[in-house]
């Protein structure tokens, strides 16, 4: 007897796919955002961080309003993207949009703790030791402050997997299309399937718990590696 | 030679610099926040200056000319307090962080400062002296027109120190780079600078060979005020643990033993002006072996104390002796009022 069908399978794949390249989405700009955050002390700087920090609070239906409206044609962005014939919504790129904006925060936040914990004196001798300043940055600070953005990595990639509320409204729970796991959960208990319902919720316990173990792992690794 | 000439505001003060050093080596002396690590730091273009610095031909950062080279664009190695190694590279890996020196400049820098056998460790298991060693080969591998040291062998113990001084003084007669390097320490200065530059406040006190320096009659340091005897050793008592200094004016020192020291050696004695006592009257039966005969010359208020000049009686010489206000009232220290003073050998520092 196979525990999942074929079209749950589809749907895990799919929940993957999406979660991995939403967080290969904003890596980068989260990690920048995060190094500039700690690095930048001047006015307005309370402000960006709780602007950054807002979708970790807000509850994740109005985030998927707000992209609803910014995708709206009447919207230059929407406008923007008609004119050029791509649909985002009720599409997998409003999947991949949706857990991109909620699982950024969750990266910034890390990464700037640990930016935060790096001696800012030891990117400055880089410097004088003839680096440039992101010679500096990809060299000295990023390597030591690599716990903390891969923690923030893989947090993001869990808070990807388990995106309901934006999605729901900006992708819908289109079978085949949109529906991601925790789409297909919501959907299987509300037709009375408990005992489906119960054997994705499985799934995700055992991918959420693969992905922080598996961080885990490299960092131990790491450890070890730079004690021999 | 090094010019120096800018101002760079910092939290409490502004440093203002404005000094030719020749070198070869300079030691930065002055109180903790004089402002000598953010003389270095601005030389190395880790912090904002208005002005010029140059280092011989090269202009490093000029306002008026518009150049302003960036950190990396100074070939300035800069070795901070706690050495600085990237924790997360080997001490190899550390060393050749930079190295824009030939190979065998490298690995001449690593079989000066005797590290060879560390380049595998990381820098989490080195001692204070190896870290030092370390950081100063990363920085002599980067070819540069200027070192900057800041107090590298103010973490260490006395016997370490004595140990990583021959070091540097390779460093200095091999590599021939301008240093900077700044101490607290009078024996490093004395050791490895061909001139001082006393900053306090921010300003430039003084300047000049460490030697007239040191004929100053007290200087300070982190330690407190120091009294400097200048004088020639006229016996060594290795088993008595003590050395006879006749110090300029004639009078005699007993200071502890220090290695090394032959009869006729000219030494310079450091006792804080803490650690000498004032007596009313001729002290008897007291442990101390320096006793001196002297006369009030000046009581000021210095803080919380009070700083007495006394003259010894024999000669020119003079010391500086800090006691509380009360204690200067109890014994009614005036100009005029003759004191005896006394200072266990133990107090008496040979630098």
């Amino acid at each position: 007897m196979k525990i999942l069908t074929g079209e749950e399978v589809e749907i895990v794949l799919f929940t993957l796919r999406m979660a991995a390249l939403s967080t290969l989405v904003i890596l980068a700009p989260a990690v920048l955002a995060a190094w500039g955050l700690a690095r930048y002390r001047g006015p307005g700087k309370s402000v960006v961080e709780t602007l950054l920090s807002l979708p970790l609070v807000l509850p994740p239906t109005a985030v998927g309003i707000l992209l609803l409206e910014l995708l709206a044609r009447r919207r230059p962005l929407g406008e923007w993207l008609a004119a050029r014939g791509i649909e985002v919504v009720f599409t997998w790129k409003a999947v991949l949009l949706a857990t991109a904006v909620m699982s950024f925060p969750l990266l910034v936040r890390q990464a700037r703790s640990a930016f935060e914990a790096v001696d800012p004196r030891l990117p400055a001798l880089a410097r004088t030791l003839g680096c440039g300043p992101w010679s500096a940055f990809f060299r000295v600070t990023l390597p030591l402050a690599r716990r903390g953005v891969l923690a923030g990595t893989v947090l993001a990639f869990s808070r990807a997997l388990g995106e309901f509320g934006a999605t729901v409204l900006v992708a819908g729970n289109i079978p085949g299309r949109t529906r991601t796991l925790a789409l297909a959960i919501f959907h299987e208990s509300q037709v009375g399937r408990d005992d489906r319902a119960l054997v994705l919720v499985g799934v995700t316990v055992v991918l959420a718990f693969a992905a922080l173990w598996t961080a885990e792992w490299l960092d131990r690794r790491r450890a070890r590696l730079l004690a021999a | 030679m090094i010019a120096l000439d800018f101002a760079c505001r910092l939290a409490s003060f502004t440093l203002e610099v404005r000094a030719r050093l020749v070198g070869p080596v300079t030691a930065v002396m002055g109180p903790s926040g004089a402002g000598k690590t953010s003389l270095l730091e601005a030389i190395a273009g880790l912090r904002r200056a208005q002005g010029r610095i140059a280092v011989g031909e090269t202009v490093l950062h000029d306002d008026a000319g518009g150049v302003r080279l960036p950190p990396e664009r100074r070939r300035v190695g800069y070795v901070p307090q706690d050495a600085g190694l990237f924790p997360h590279l080997t001490a190899g890996a550390n060393v050749r962080f930079g190295a824009r020196a030939e190979r065998p400049r490298v690995d001449a820098a690593i079989e000066v400062l005797g590290i060879g056998g560390l380049l595998e460790r990381r820098p989490h298991t080195l001692s204070g002296g190896e870290k030092q060693r370390v950081a100063l080969a990363r920085a002599l591998a980067t070819d540069p027109v200027l070192l900057l040291l800041d107090e590298p062998l103010a973490a260490l113990d006395v016997g370490l120190r004595e140990r990583i001084i021959p070091y540097l003084l390779r460093v200095r007669e091999e590599w021939r780079v301008p240093m900077l390097y700044v101490t607290h320490n009078v024996g490093e200065a004395l050791a490895l600078a061909g001139e001082v530059l006393v900053l306090e406040a921010g300003r430039v006190r003084a300047q000049g060979p460490p030697a007239d320096l040191l004929r100053v009659p007290a200087l300070h340091t982190p330690d407190g005020l120091e009294n400097l005897l200048r004088g020639r050793v006229t016996a060594v008592d290795e088993d008595g643990g003590v050395l006879r200094v006749e110090v300029e004016g004639g009078a005699t020192v007993v200071s502890t033993w220090s290695p090394g020291r032959r009869v006729g050696d000219p030494v310079t004695l450091a006792v804080r002006a803490e650690d000498v006592l004032i007596a009313a009257e001729t002290p008897r039966g007291l442990s101390a072996r320096n006793v001196y005969e002297a006369r009030v010359t000046s009581a000021e208020r210095s803080g919380p104390d009070v700083l007495v000049r006394c003259a010894l009686a024999p000669g020119p010489s003079s010391w500086l002796v800090r006691v509380t206000p009360a204690a200067a009232d109890a014994l009614s220290l005036r100009p005029g009022r003759p004191v005896w003073l006394a200072v266990k050998s133990h107090s008496v520092r040979c630098l």
